[in-house]
């Protein structure tokens, strides 16, 4: 779904998402997939402000405020419309915990029975989204079964992550979400090769919107935007089969959905050609460990149970 | 030295032919280095060439002559071949990589082994591939964890993979983890999807990439090589058309961008400069094992032990 969000306004741009999964769910498909962080939009500014400037620390600011929470209103709505819909709905938010002040770059997973399936929190923002995006943990790693294939995926330039790719590949990775901000020609190179490295279908997802996509209150508008030449993102949405073979797209300079059907039993029998965690693998020379506990930065309640102090990665 | 000039040679092999093969390599790498060429890079198994009869024929039907030449036209580590390969290097003051048919001295099984020669040491490296792919398996071995190593070549340090080994992400890592600033990626594959992978892993460890095939016509294979006829079936070629290796040798900056090539169907060496200094700039954005790693959530452990088949003891009864 290469869409444009009503930037730093979650509850308009949580209306488009409803409006065009509705759509898209018209069209038969049975997952709806939107761009990285598209409620409430991505922090474009850290690329166009000096870091601690007024307009930055506004900008801050309202994503705080517009930022969305787990179990808040803003998720229940989600949920309600992949339930109502039967879709998976996977969407790429700002989300901070309810309690919490540091924003993270997520990806939500929306069941068609109405449930939260899935969430994954970016493990390291890029450049100067460290100003804004905390790291996620280990924790938000997994794949899930969604009844056509398993569902999992990392966001943006955590792509280049080879060992995060590994963690998701040996979870059995049929289709591959790969929402980012990345509108450059080689984006797309790189799908392609995770398709042929993880035989798995991916779906590149990207923003779409221009300077005139802004709201006209948006801190700081004029200083740091121009006018419709001055594009914050073009769009490089594409769909890649499991051989790196391109399905659709790559979609730039508008709106628009593209559509693929995807079939697991397909990744699957690609694999006897290449199977990254198993026949191609060397489990006798590469042993990889991924410490995939929750990790709060302070426990309280008292010490841990002993194996557990132990835990993680060793 | 912040500037490389490398040649990546597109080139056919004299099939199962070692000597006539080494001296193509002679003539190229010459022509190369009088382009001004530090660093020539030769494809996948070049020496003595592609075990073509793998795919043109069902696996074991009567290749028992063809596996014979291979194991004869083999390359051994120390032997007066590997040393021809050396003094080229020497004499024309270039590092040398190229892949090739290796075995033992007293061995039978055949590994895909990437040797690398510096300019004035001889052997600096060696690689053989971990995994053959496909058919692949029936002729070559699986190499072990000890001969992943990076080669510094002084200013730049070069690494890399043999072929579809290169979608191994956590082999890939591993080398990224010793810093590789230039990745020789020697290979058979062909077509697009490949050359979308050299980019990606330009851009994943922000180095230069240079992926280099052999180009083979059927009408490059000796009129008597043996079983000619049924090696180059006619059927076989009416379906998959007269090159036997088609080429795809490209060259691929930090960015992603392709500098060179994809060159196909043909003989060609590609010559260009590599401005050394772009690998660090461009990590700023990206250091896959710097960071832009976790290493609170991911260890990758790596065994580097050889392992040979037997190991000897006196049976502790010393």
């Amino acid at each position: 779904m290469q869409a444009t969000p009503v930037l730093l306004d979650r509850d308009e741009t949580i209306a488009k998402v409803v409006a065009l999964t509705e759509q898209a769910a018209a069209q038969g498909a049975r997952l709806v997939a939107f761009p990285e962080a598209f409620v409430p939009g991505y922090p474009d500014w850290v690329w166009r402000t000096r870091p601690w400037d007024a307009e930055a620390t506004a900008l801050y600011a309202r994503l705080f405020d517009q930022a969305v929470v787990a179990g808040s209103p803003a998720t229940e709505i989600l949920a309600e419309t992949a339930r109502r819909l039967g879709v998976w709905l996977s969407v790429g938010v700002d989300e901070r915990d309810d309690q919490d002040s540091t924003i993270y770059n997520t990806l939500l997973h929306f069941a068609p029975d109405g449930s939260l399936a899935a969430r994954h929190r970016k493990l390291m923002p890029t450049g100067g989204e460290r100003l804004v995006w905390g790291t996620g943990d280990g924790s938000t790693l997994q794949v899930i079964d969604a009844g056509f294939g398993r569902l999992g995926g990392l966001i943006c330039w955590e792509n280049y992550m080879p060992l995060a790719r590994a963690a998701l590949y040996a979870q059995g990775v049929d289709v591959y979400l790969a929402p980012t901000w990345d509108n450059s020609e080689v984006w797309v190179p790189t799908l392609r090769h995770i398709a042929r490295e993880g035989r798995t279908y991916v779906l590149g997802v990207t923003s779409c919107l221009r300077a005139t996509d802004l709201p006209a209150d948006l801190p700081g508008r004029a200083a740091l935007y121009g006018d419709a030449d001055d594009w914050l993102s073009r769009g490089n949405t594409v769909i890649v089969g499991p051989e790196g073979e391109i399905l659709a797209g790559p979609l730039t300079g508008e709106e628009g959905v593209l559509y693929a059907e995807v079939d697991a039993r397909r990744a699957r029998l690609a694999r006897q050609q290449f199977d990254p965690v198993g026949h191609y693998s060397r489990s006798d020379v590469f042993r990889l460990t991924v410490d995939t506990t929750p990790r709060a930065a302070v426990s309280l309640g008292g010490e841990p149970a002993r194996a557990a102090a132990g835990g993680g990665g060793s | 030295m912040t500037v490389l000039r490398v040649a990546a040679v597109q080139a056919a092999y004299v099939l199962m032919d070692r000597e006539a093969t080494i001296d193509r390599v002679a003539g190229l790498t010459a022509a190369a280095a009088r382009e001004g060429a530090q660093l020539v890079a030769f494809p996948e198994v070049f020496v003595p060439g592609t075990p073509l009869w793998i795919d043109t024929q069902p696996i074991w039907d009567s290749d028992e002559e063809w596996f014979g030449l291979l194991a004869e036209n083999a390359v051994v580590i120390g032997s007066p071949a590997c040393d021809r390969l050396a003094a080229i290097a020497a004499e024309h003051g270039v590092w040398l990589i190229i892949g090739v048919n290796e075995r033992e001295q007293h061995g039978a099984t055949i590994y895909n082994t990437v040797l690398y020669f510096s300019p004035d040491a001889g052997l600096a490296g060696r690689h053989r591939k971990l995994m053959p792919t496909g058919a692949e398996r029936t002729v070559w071995g699986m190499g072990d964890g000890s001969t992943l190593g990076v080669v510094d070549a002084g200013a730049v340090r070069i690494g890399g993979l043999i072929c579809w080994e290169n979608y191994m992400p956590l082999a890939r890592f591993h080398l990224y983890a010793q810093g590789v600033d230039l990745w020789i990626a020697p290979t058979l594959a062909v077509g697009d999807g490949w050359i979308a992978t050299m980019r990606h892993l330009a851009r994943e460890n922000r180095m230069f990439v240079i992926g280099v095939n052999p180009v083979l016509h059927a009408d490059q294979v000796p009129a008597r090589f043996p079983g000619r006829d049924r090696l180059l079936a006619p059927g076989y070629l009416e379906q998959n058309g007269p090159w036997l290796d088609e080429g795809n040798t490209v060259v691929v900056a930090p960015d992603g961008a392709v500098l060179a090539g994809p060159v196909r169907e043909r003989e060609q060496t590609l010559v260009l400069d590599l401005d050394l200094r772009a690998v660090a700039t461009a990590r700023r954005f990206l250091d896959p094992v710097g960071h832009y790693h976790r290493p609170d959530v991911f260890r990758l452990y790596v065994d580097t032990s050889p392992r040979r088949a037997v190991i000897e003891t006196d049976g502790g009864t010393r």
